[in-house]
């Protein structure tokens, strides 16, 4: 009976590990798709108000979940504070310091500073241009991250199932 | 506004290590009038009575690249794209309604300026109010408690904004001369009300609305159909745009009161649409401006005949 029970235990466990992976890969690719939702939204302000970076930032941060808002809204501080020299150190500090618990890949890391390389030294059709450009390359990850998101929860709740069993084959 | 604010919206706005020159060069603010700024040339400060060069003449600070930069990214809060318009006029407003005017490399398109790249010059004109500066005026601008149509001439740096800004503040709120009315503001370059973030740094009244960065002619036409202003303010008229939508406000029962570039009446006849308007009689005031002894001095008040009411 014991053997019984342990055999179970572990099958849940490696399966539940299994389930787990694919679940942290759907999640991840919705904090994706969120962050390209907020840069939408920025790219949108941006071309309808015209109104600074600070701004934009903040009410835009009033309306979306955390940690997103509490990023932006940090970051229209930071601006507002003038202590930082260049805007570019200021966003990437902010980027750092606040997105830093959604775990994302270095490379992801990496495309959310791009933007501040460009935001607010650019005129308005050139930035206009090259935040839809910057979207283009998001959707291009998100596309990336979908296709294999199907076949990789599969295979990580199989490997579950099968590493669960395969330990019990031994440990029987 | 207090000046200690004052300082602190100026100093905000500066490159760090010009900050600290300016902080300790200047700890009252007192008597500055302009901070001028040119890439590789020393920082100039124009007070009330003389020019001075910081941190000295021996030893002054030259401005470089980066720190102009610096200064813009502070200016623009990060965000050029968003004063493309003011930088196209050469100038933009900051916190506390100081005008920021920039010189630099002009980009054309159809034979217009589009933008201001590389800018080596900046110019912050510091924002005074001066409450009561109107007072001497407003007896001879005003029968029966209403306002007469007025027309400001006036050289530049002559306080026809500053007397402007007044004369709003005193006809919308009320006193002696005037009943308090209802006061609308074109103000295209954010001048008159200082407006920061849509609310106006200035005092300007009670009953005023403001129609910050509007084109005045565009914006005389809407306050009439929106605000129906009994007084109508613009700054600076210069185009046939301009005077058409004054004469249109006019004959809508506003009465107005407008400024213009000018050394005396003579050289406001002979504008071409503005002088049609002054040989019809259209305004009953004019004030001539003059900086003789100090900024805002009246030179002169006129009837719409022309006729002396008052010389300075």
């Amino acid at each position: 009976m014991q053997r019984v029970i342990g055999a179970v235990l572990i099958l849940t466990a490696t399966a539940g590990a299994g389930y787990m992976y694919g679940r942290d890969l759907k999640e991840y690719l919705r904090k994706m798709i969120y962050l390209r939702y907020v840069f939408g939204l920025i790219r949108g302000e941006i071309s309808y108000t015209s109104a600074p970076l600070p701004e934009i930032f903040f009410s835009i941060g009033e309306k979306i979940r955390e940690p997103y808002g509490l990023w932006l809204k940090m970051t229209a501080r930071e601006l507002e504070d003038r202590e930082e020299s260049g805007f570019t150190r200021a966003w990437n500090r902010c980027a750092d310091r606040y997105l830093r618990g959604l775990g994302l890949k270095y490379e992801h890391m990496i495309l959310i500073k791009e933007p501040g390389t460009f935001l607010g030294s650019l005129q308005k059709d050139t930035l206009d241009h090259t935040l839809q450009l910057y979207l283009n390359r998001m959707d291009l990850e998100i596309e990336k991250l979908r296709d294999g998101l199907a076949a990789k929860v599969r295979v990580g709740s199989c490997l579950g199932v099968m590493s669960g069993i395969f330990l019990i084959v031994i440990l029987l | 506004m207090e000046r200690r604010e004052r300082k602190s919206q100026i100093l905000n706005i500066l490159a760090k290590s010009v900050r600290r020159i300016i902080q300790d060069e200047i700890p009252d603010f007192e008597g500055v009038q302009e901070i001028r700024l040119r890439t590789g040339q020393p920082v100039r400060v124009v007070m009330t009575d003389r020019e001075r060069i910081l941190p000295g003449e021996q030893k002054p600070h030259i401005m470089t690249k980066e720190e102009m930069r610096e200064t813009m990214e502070y200016i623009s809060h990060y965000s050029l794209y968003a004063y493309e318009n003011e930088l196209r006029q050469g100038f933009l407003t900051v916190e506390g309604g100081h005008r920021v005017g920039v010189a630099g490399k002009v980009i054309m398109e159809k034979e217009k300026v589009k933008n201001i790249q590389y800018i080596s010059s900046v110019n912050i004109r510091v924002s005074h109010e001066v409450i009561g500066c109107a007072d001497e005026l407003l007896p001879y601008i005003t029968k029966n408690r209403q306002v007469c149509h007025t027309l400001i001439i006036s050289p530049p740096c002559c306080g026809k904004t500053t007397l402007i800004r007044d004369l709003i503040r005193q006809i919308s709120d009320g006193n002696k001369y005037v009943k308090g009315c209802t006061v609308g503001v074109v103000d295209e370059r954010s001048e008159l009300g200082g407006c920061y973030l849509g609310i106006a740094q200035n005092h300007l009244g009670g009953r005023t609305d403001i129609l910050d960065c509007c084109p005045k002619a565009e914006g005389m036409i809407m306050l009439i159909r929106s605000m129906a202003p009994q007084v109508i303010a613009v700054d600076e008229i210069g185009t046939s745009e301009d005077i058409h939508a004054i004469e249109y406000a006019m004959q809508c029962g506003c009465k107005l009161i407008a400024s213009v570039h000018g050394l005396d009446m003579n050289e406001a006849k002979n504008r071409p649409v503005l002088g049609e308007l002054i040989r019809r009689r259209m305004f009953e005031r004019y004030v001539v401006l003059g900086n003789g002894s100090h900024p805002g001095e009246i030179r002169g008040i006129y009837d719409e005949r022309g006729s002396v009411l008052c010389r300075g």
